[in-house]
């Protein structure tokens, strides 16, 4: 199932938009990979449309660091925009296979981690053993709020 | 003083030494700390919510539920948990629609969210003035070291979610706490340009091991032009990022010096006099022992 992206996002908002890549040169992103970034994205949405974003992999080269959003002179909501955007890209299919995995992870354990060695580990610290994570009510907890839409689990 | 213990993934299965570190100030500081609550993940703000926000929602909601039906305030103790209970508990509180959404998943498991608790970080627990005056009774030795502090992003970002109560004309916030709070115990806090930008680890997670490594050599690059002698973190992303990454980036540079990373607890804990192995720093990459001897700890 696909989504629209403005049922999360008020598209109004684009256009407060004036290219002034303040949200770009702040970009930590944006230096070391071929990132979209906070401008282009928003240049993007506005010229082609959000679908030519979406389909776009480059989508999710982010930190997730929100300063584009911090120091937006016109107050965009820039970190709503990119949580819409690629909610949108996952129903898709286009999610990176790594982020993917860890959310397997977590549908499966609980837990985003995996545990392994962990008692002795803890132990090493003089901690006690953690106790598993209640996995059975975490599923069934995210199977209604729809995660199925992105991931079989 | 008492709070649920929210431990999160990534310190109780990765670096338990923080958590160890922090029962142990904790309990010197007489903060009280309750922990058996069924917690699950968070789920991260850089994971769960940027691919189905939903879901993200719906479980960070079930946590808050446990402390809620516990009636106690909720203490993480990472950068990434804090976000992400912090912002939905914001949410959930503000948005009658997300709560009836969120309270309709919720309710075959007999929870309902209430909007009953506040989220906090080990950070602001310990910045209190009552906790900073038992701080400075209770203080064994100072640690005289050029300390820089790195907050984690999403310690303060977005700020309008995060200190909405704080914000300055330009509507941002500044973090000085960690600063504060380590003069307190000796520190000199030292100053750093792109002291408040991104560790990389999330980058590095999701899509680009080496991308994220690029952005903290930068980082190491002007840490270490202010002659910093050690790192002080309260996020277990940031850690890693520092502590492992400047051994992934020691080996393509053989003759980069190496920066200790500390937990903040570790710090404060070193100064109430507790040893570097009951506070778990023998397991750090980069280790510390060298640095801790030349200001008389061991």
């Amino acid at each position: 199932m696909t989504i629209k992206i403005w049922k999360f996002f008020d598209r109004e908002e684009l256009y407060e938009c004036y290219q002034c890549a303040r949200c770009t040169g702040s970009c930590p992103a944006m230096e070391v990979t071929a990132a979209l970034g906070p401008r282009g994205t928003i240049l993007k949405c506005l010229n082609l449309g959000h679908e030519a974003v979406v389909q776009d992999e480059k989508v999710w080269f982010c930190c997730t660091c929100n300063v584009c959003d911090d120091r937006c002179p016109q107050q965009i909501p820039i970190s709503d925009l990119l949580v819409a955007l690629r909610n949108s890209a996952a129903r898709r299919g286009n999610v990176p296979g790594r982020l993917l995995l860890s959310l397997e992870l977590l549908a499966k354990t609980g837990r985003t981690m995996i545990v392994h060695q962990l008692d002795e580990m803890r132990a090493h610290h003089g901690l006690a053993p953690l106790p598993p994570a209640p996995v059975d009510e975490v599923r069934a907890i995210l199977k209604r709020a729809g995660l199925e839409e992105v991931l079989d689990f | 003083m008492k709070y649920a213990l929210y431990l999160g993934c990534a310190i109780p299965i990765k670096y338990p030494g923080f958590e160890a570190a922090t029962r142990l100030v904790c309990e010197r500081l007489g903060i009280e700390l309750v922990d058996d609550l069924p917690f699950s993940c968070c789920p991260p703000p850089t994971g769960l919510k940027m691919v189905h926000y939903d879901s993200w929602l719906a479980l960070a909601a079930r946590n808050l539920c446990l402390a809620e039906e516990a009636g106690l305030d909720l203490l993480t103790l990472c950068s990434g948990c804090v976000n992400t209970l912090k912002e939905a508990n914001q949410a959930l509180k503000h948005s009658d629609a997300k709560r009836r959404r969120v309270n309709k998943i919720l309710e075959a498991h007999n929870r309902k969210f209430n909007g009953a608790i506040e989220v906090t970080h080990i950070l602001d627990v310990l910045y209190q003035d009552s906790v900073v005056d038992k701080l400075i009774k209770l203080m064994a030795r100072e640690i005289p070291l050029r300390v820089g502090c790195h907050y984690g992003c999403h310690y303060f970002r977005p700020p309008q979610m995060m200190y909405p109560n704080e914000l300055s004309e330009a509507e941002s916030y500044v973090p000085v706490r960690m600063d504060h709070l380590l003069s307190i115990i000796g520190v000199e806090p030292t100053e750093y340009s792109r002291k408040f930008l991104c560790c990389g680890s999330p980058l590095g997670a999701n899509v680009d091991t080496e991308a994220g490594y690029a952005i903290v050599a930068q980082k190491l690059h002007y840490i270490r032009q202010r002659n910093i002698q050690a790192l002080s973190v309260i996020c277990p992303s940031c850690f890693e990022q520092f502590d492992m990454g400047q051994i992934a980036l020691s080996r393509k540079q053989k003759d980069l010096s190496k920066i200790p990373t500390f937990y903040l607890t570790q710090l404060i804990g070193l100064a109430l006099g507790f040893s570097p192995k009951e506070l778990g720093l023998d397991v750090h990459r980069v280790k510390a022992k060298r640095l801790l001897e030349s200001i008389d700890v061991a």
